[in-house]
């Protein structure tokens, strides 16, 4: 059974609409690269999934969990959001780090509010968790004292705590300096390889043929077309796909 | 300038110093939990409670603190309401410092960048455990050097409660002069101790802005 199901997701700010009906089905462990231009409404179709931004429009299923967007803001739908925000990870461009929190007090936050697990249980969990993405000596320092690359890896590892379904990457790498995108690259690489199921939102071509089981291209609020990397990077069928291929290129 | 007169004085001044310092004190503490639900209505857009802290800080903010003080004392008893100086002191202060501080606290709030609480609520916390969590302790270190000022024109303004008979050192310096005829002397004596109060109150909360900011050593 797929693991992430959106039915005819909508989503207008004011006159504007982003998202002009989206259909997608993603396989557990599956990994699926969105690529677009800027304004596409790929970055607020993988805000959609976490509810950060409010559809419009549609039905959102995350593994047996499933919310109709569009009702009203009472009691009863604020916990059905936090009960799906729970199952998925969200990693952002610009890390959003709790600066005031040290790296393993980062990862720790989530299992313990969100989770209740007591505090050394969370620590330990915490430290497994940065040692994987390779930060294991960084516990103790704060945010501000880790470059961005390490920044994102420990933003990363905090999702992971909360033991996700799926995870979503909003342009994951667009903050880093290059010689840091290699080390969160990296670990993203890892995920993939042990079975994570993950929605990356990127314009690393050469990251999205190695890792993406399938890439999604979309323009204007709709998805052009999707297929293994091979076929959207060497054969797209769409004129869209190709002009925008050869500018990135 | 005799130095007797200031030996002399100095013991009730000291005791008039004393009513300066627990109007302030308890006057700050109050003001403290007033601005911050002030805050947190006007952030929150509770409805009734929004409407009903704009107008309490536009009110405050736009009369003086004299005006407030004689409205308290001198006022309020024609609809029944009879309290004591230092009750009407306290009040005209906590609600005049209140104000000011729920703008502080909630520019402080506002300061806190959008990332944060996204990045709280889509791990899955309510709102109230981000806010509670992640978004004031980050708030309250913004919100240090703007405090500090509002404290330090707190316990300038303990100052006009002398107004309304209240005892505290300002008081006390006129009832001295009325005696010894010093007015330099023991006005001079009244501002040192005010500037030691301030001084000692404004290096304690920069220690714990450095205190609070020490997660942004690089």
């Amino acid at each position: 059974m797929s693991i992430i199901q959106v039915n005819n997701l909508r989503k207008s700010f004011g006159t504007n609409e982003v998202l002009k009906g989206i259909d997608l089905t993603i396989a557990k462990s599956e990994v699926v690269v969105i690529m677009g231009p800027s304004g596409s409404g790929k970055s607020t179709l993988l805000r959609c999934l976490n509810f950060l931004e409010e559809p419009t429009e549609g039905v959102i299923r995350i593994g047996e969990f499933q919310v109709v967007t569009g009702g009203k803001a009472n009691r009863k739908r604020k916990t059905e959001i936090r009960e799906l925000r729970k199952r998925t990870g969200f990693v952002f461009q610009s890390f959003n780090l709790f600066p005031h929190k040290t790296a393993i007090e980062n990862v720790m936050e989530g299992p313990i509010i969100i989770h209740g697990t007591k505090l050394e249980e969370a620590r330990i969990l915490a430290k497994a968790l940065l040692t994987k993405v390779g930060l294991g000596d960084r516990c103790d320092y704060y945010p501000a004292q880790l470059s961005g690359g390490q920044q994102q890896r420990v933003a990363i590892a905090r999702s992971l705590a909360l033991n996700p379904m799926v995870m979503l990457y909003d342009e994951p790498t667009s903050a880093l300096d290059p010689e840091l995108v290699k080390e969160v690259l990296q670990v993203i690489k890892d995920l993939a390889r042990e079975g994570m199921t993950m929605i990356i939102v990127t314009h690393e071509m050469s990251f999205a043929k190695e890792v993406a089981d399938r890439v999604i291209f979309m323009d204007k609020g709709v998805i052009v077309e999707q297929g293994t990397s091979e076929e959207i990077f060497l054969k797209p069928k769409e004129e869209r796909t190709r002009q925008f291929l050869s500018i990135v290129e | 300038m005799d130095v007797t007169i200031i030996i002399d004085s100095l013991p009730s001044l000291l005791k008039a110093t004393l009513m300066t310092i627990l109007l302030a004190a308890i006057s700050i503490i109050i003001a403290l939990v007033i601005g911050f639900f002030a805050a947190i209505a006007r952030i929150l857009k509770v409805r009734i409670l929004h409407g009903i802290a704009t107008a309490y800080v536009s009110i405050i903010r736009g009369t003086p603190l004299l005006v407030q003080i004689f409205v308290i004392y001198y006022g309020l008893p024609q609809i029944g309401i009879s309290l004591d100086p230092i009750s009407s002191g306290v009040v005209a202060l906590s609600l005049n410092a209140g104000a000011y501080l729920s703008e502080s606290f909630r520019a402080s709030i506002l300061a806190v960048d959008n990332g944060q609480m996204e990045a709280s609520l889509s791990m899955g916390m309510t709102y109230s455990q981000a806010l509670r969590r992640i978004i004031l302790p980050q708030s309250l270190r913004i919100a240090i050097p703007t405090l500090s000022n509002t404290f330090i024109v707190l316990i300038k303004d303990t100052s006009l409660v002398s107004v309304i008979t209240v005892t505290e050192l300002l008081q006390m310096s006129s009832l001295i002069i009325a005696k010894t005829f010093e007015p330099l002397t023991i006005y001079l004596l009244a501002a040192a101790i005010y500037w030691m109060l301030i001084t000692f109150f404004t290096t304690i909360l920069d220690k714990l802005e450095v205190r609070t900011s020490k997660y942004l050593v690089r």
